[in-house]
């Protein structure tokens, strides 16, 4: 099972972002979210979530506000900014075309357009 | 100290609430994502305590994960470098000795070179102050007499007319003279002439005003100066009145003109106050001086991508047919000679300049690795302290970073110190200095030198820091007592021999210096000082402008001087022994009565000096044959020499001279002087130098005896120096 250290380092940002994108959460619920999704594959580790959730704070693209959580704890939620909109629109950008790109090098994916 | 200021300096930054806020905010966050965790194992069945077990479990490091998301924070490396300064300083508290003399030896080191590299940047690196100083070259002739370049007011007239590999070329007068400023405030000046091309040559500006103008370096033109930016503010007070305000120079009321940079060096490295035009005047030159007009520097600006070989070859032909008009005698001695300015300002200083920065450079390695041996002590008596640290899960980079910043305190604390040192040695430096080291009063600390002290400081602190960060332990050593790897070992001992190797050097040198000091201070000087005074009196030139006052006024102090009591003798001479300045000739220009003339070019060059009689009693130089003068041949008509004993062998090899005839260049063919007797060698080229021989001409009570300017007065004295001086 993949750990999230195997995860290439702009991809946790991009999960983390896309998760994100829909509706503000805690750090619990962003790797509860995308284990979930992932059906599983991708568990994505505290030692690697809080720096990363933090980074992106610095950084602008997410911002967290105190709230109650669902069983009415004092829980940091975090939600994206305008910034952080703009930035995950580029970074999937750039995950289509890196993706596409590795699919047709290790030939995945028919040449289907030409 | 240091460290209240540095959390004045935080809280300054209010960076220590706001950590604290955000620490427990984080803990909170992590201690939330636990709960969860607990939570979500209770729901698959777990017991409570194993549910909050297996959370913490795989959580991992709650304290790991608090760091790595501190560190994610912009300029979290400030605290982290606080924290090791912090824990460096105390360590210092821990170990004075350690610290105060790792840094007493980076201040002496530090504080020697950055004075030393104070007094030998402008000498080897520091650019002229002229633009593109590169392209400026000293041209001229040069004879054994003169080995820096001049020429007359004719040959230059033939130089402008006909010289290819000059952009431009400019004079200026041979010396400055001293002149008066006449006013309610008099003062001595020293003055000079150069042409009005001169400052555009050297591409200099005037600070205020402006350059002289070419109707203005005409003969008869306006009466014009420009003044020296020291005698502006000094004299003036810096008024910018003084533009166009007249100022009474040698008793004739002159315009100034202009005012010239702070700081700007004469080609020639003179000490001007006042520039008057030069004012050439072609036809002129081609009738004084026999002909060949007055002497001058001459400076020139290399044409773009001519190299002064190149010059000097284009030059040659021009050369070549100017020696059609001098007197054969002249062609072998005289050469022509294009050098670089900076070649003529630097003069031999350069290579003085290399061997203090070499020997500078010694003295810092030496202390440089004193330091790390220092360091590398103490860093085997923390191995324990460190081992615990990387136990404690500290990383390598972490402790290696922990002994730079350590290193590079020491290094910076060393520099402080060093600075205020080198300021201090500086001054001592400039005091004690002999003359003819070119540049001193430039010499200075400035932004540039301090920035390559900070620099070596620097470089110091990596280089020892590094030696004790790359010998830190590699496993743990808590319990072992002595773990002195061989890398280490070799390291020190690879220091020490470094070290030793260096002291050799520098203390050999030392012994030499101090040796020939010595050997200078041991030596026969063939004359007294003990006892014996010089002094100089400084006359208005334009007063006594004529030799006859000159020598009447001296004459007067002569008499003066002798009433005194207690003085034994008392004479005058153009110049004295052993070294300075000191009239000179040639071989080739003496003639002996009754011998062919010599051949051009023969024999080298003699010392002359022009003394009253009792110069020899004054200095007790014996003289060994024949007489001395004596008062009675300063009123007599025949004029008269005394030769020392290497001129005599020389002249006359062997037989005695008394009493012979000879006949020097420049005087009537029927005028021949006769020698009075032989004097002792005496030093007169200076202290390292062999006595060279000698012709003392008599200084007698005629006018014609007394065209030079020069007059020491030598007084000999039974009584102490205050009393004669008072």
């Amino acid at each position: 099972m993949p750990t999230s250290t195997e995860l290439l380092q702009g991809t946790l940002d991009l999960l983390i972002l896309q998760t994100l994108a829909t509706r503000s959460m805690h750090g619990w619920g962003v790797a509860q979210r995308i284990q979930q999704v992932s059906k599983d594959v991708l568990q994505i580790g505290q030692g690697s979530l809080y720096p990363a959730l933090h980074r992106l704070e610095y950084k602008g693209w997410i911002r967290s506000d105190w709230g109650n959580s669902e069983n009415n704890r004092r829980a940091k939620f975090y939600s994206l900014t305008r910034a952080g909109k703009k930035r995950l629109e580029t970074e999937l950008e750039d995950w289509d075309r890196l993706s596409a790109a590795v699919g047709l090098v290790l030939g995945r994916i028919p040449e289907a357009s030409s | 100290m240091i460290s209240e200021w540095i959390s004045r300096f935080r809280f300054f930054l209010r960076r220590d609430l706001l950590a604290r806020r955000r620490t427990s905010e984080l803990d909170e966050e992590l201690q939330f994502h636990v709960e969860q965790a607990t939570a979500a194992n209770m729901a698959q069945g777990m017991t409570p305590e194993e549910a909050r077990r297996n959370a913490l479990i795989e959580f991992g490091g709650v304290e790991q994960a608090r760091e790595r998301c501190q560190e994610q924070e912009p300029g979290w490396w400030i605290d982290t470098l606080l924290q090791d300064v912090r824990y460096a300083l105390r360590g210092f508290r821990r170990s004075k000795a350690f610290a105060v003399s790792a840094v007493l030896t980076l201040a002496l080191a530090i504080g020697a070179t950055t004075a030393v590299f104070s007094v030998v940047d402008p000498i080897l690196f520091r650019a002229l102050p002229y633009a593109n100083p590169g392209q400026l070259v000293s041209v001229g002739f040069t004879h054994s007499l003169e080995q820096e370049e001049f020429l007359t007011g004719k040959f230059y007239e033939h130089w402008l007319a006909n010289q290819r590999p000059f952009a431009a070329m400019a004079s200026q007068g041979t010396m400055s003279h001293p002149c008066d400023l006449v006013e309610n405030h008099p003062a001595e000046l020293e003055c000079l002439t150069f042409q009005a091309a001169m400052l555009q040559l050297l591409g200099i500006s005037p600070v205020l005003g402006r350059s002289f103008l070419p109707e203005e370096d005409q003969p008869h033109g306006p009466p014009v100066v420009m003044i020296s930016y020291a005698l502006w503010q000094g004299h003036y007070g810096g008024d910018r009145q003084i533009i166009g305000q007249e100022i009474n120079i040698d008793g004739k009321l002159v315009q100034v003109v202009g005012v010239l940079p702070q700081g700007f060096q004469f080609p020639t490295l003179e000490p001007a106050d006042v520039v008057q035009p030069m004012a050439l005047d072609a036809a002129v030159q081609n009738t004084v001086n026999g002909g060949f007009g007055d002497a001058m520097r001459t400076f020139a600006r290399l044409k773009p991508g001519v190299s002064v070989a190149e010059a000097q070859a284009e030059m040659q032909p021009i050369f070549k047919a100017e020696m059609a008009w001098l007197p054969a005698v002249m062609w072998d001695l005289t050469r022509l000679n294009v050098r670089p300015l900076r070649a003529r300002e630097v003069g031999d200083a350069g290579r003085v300049a290399w061997i203090l920065l070499g020997a500078v450079a010694a003295v810092l390695l030496i202390a440089c690795s004193n330091v790390a041996g220092l360091m590398a002590a103490r860093g085997a008596a923390r191995q324990r302290e460190l081992a615990v640290r990387a136990a404690l899960g500290a990383s390598r980079w972490r402790l290696a970073r922990q002994g730079l910043t350590e290193a590079l305190l020491l290094a910076l604390a060393g520099a402080v110190v060093g600075l205020v040192l080198a300021e201090g040695l500086l001054r001592m430096f400039v005091a004690l200095a002999p003359a003819g080291v070119p540049f001193l009063s430039k010499a200075h600390l400035d932004g540039r030198i301090a920035a390559v002290t900070v620099v070596l400081a620097l470089v110091c602190g990596v280089v020892f820091g590094l030696t004790t960060a790359l010998h830190q332990p590699d496993g743990l050593v808590v319990n072992a007592r002595s773990t002195l790897s061989r890398r280490h070992v070799r390291l020190r001992r690879a220091l020490v021999m470094g070290q030793i190797a260096a002291s050799v050097v520098l203390l050999a040198g030392a012994a030499l210096l101090l040796r020939s000091f010595q050997r200078i201070e041991d030596q026969r000087l063939g004359f007294t000082t003990h006892g014996v005074m010089t002094a100089q009196i400084a006359l208005p030139g334009f007063r006594y402008n004529t030799d006859a006052k000159w020598m009447e006024f001296h004459l007067q102090v002569e008499q003066a001087v002798r009433r005194l009591p207690g003085v034994t003798a008392v004479a005058f001479s153009d110049s004295v022994p052993p070294g300075g300045w000191h009239g000179g000739t040639r071989f080739s220009d003496i003639t002996v009565q009754g011998r062919p003339r010599p051949a051009p070019g023969e024999g080298g060059t003699l010392v002359t000096r022009r003394v009253t009689p009792e110069y020899f009693r004054a200095l007790d130089i014996p003289v060994i044959r024949g007489r001395g003068f004596t008062d009675e041949d300063r009123t007599a008509d025949a004029p008269l020499v005394v030769l020392n004993r290497l001129a005599a062998a020389e002249l006359f090899s062997g037989e005695d001279p008394v009493g012979k005839r000879i006949q020097p260049f420049g005087t009537h063919a029927d005028q021949w002087i006769t020698v009075a007797g032989v004097a002792d060698d005496a030093k007169n080229s200076g202290l390292t130098s062999d006595e060279q021989p000698e012709i003392y001409f008599l200084q007698r009570a005629v006018a014609d005896d007394w065209t030079s300017r020069h007059a020491v007065l030598v007084v000999a004295s039974a009584l102490p120096e205050a009393t004669v001086a008072g």
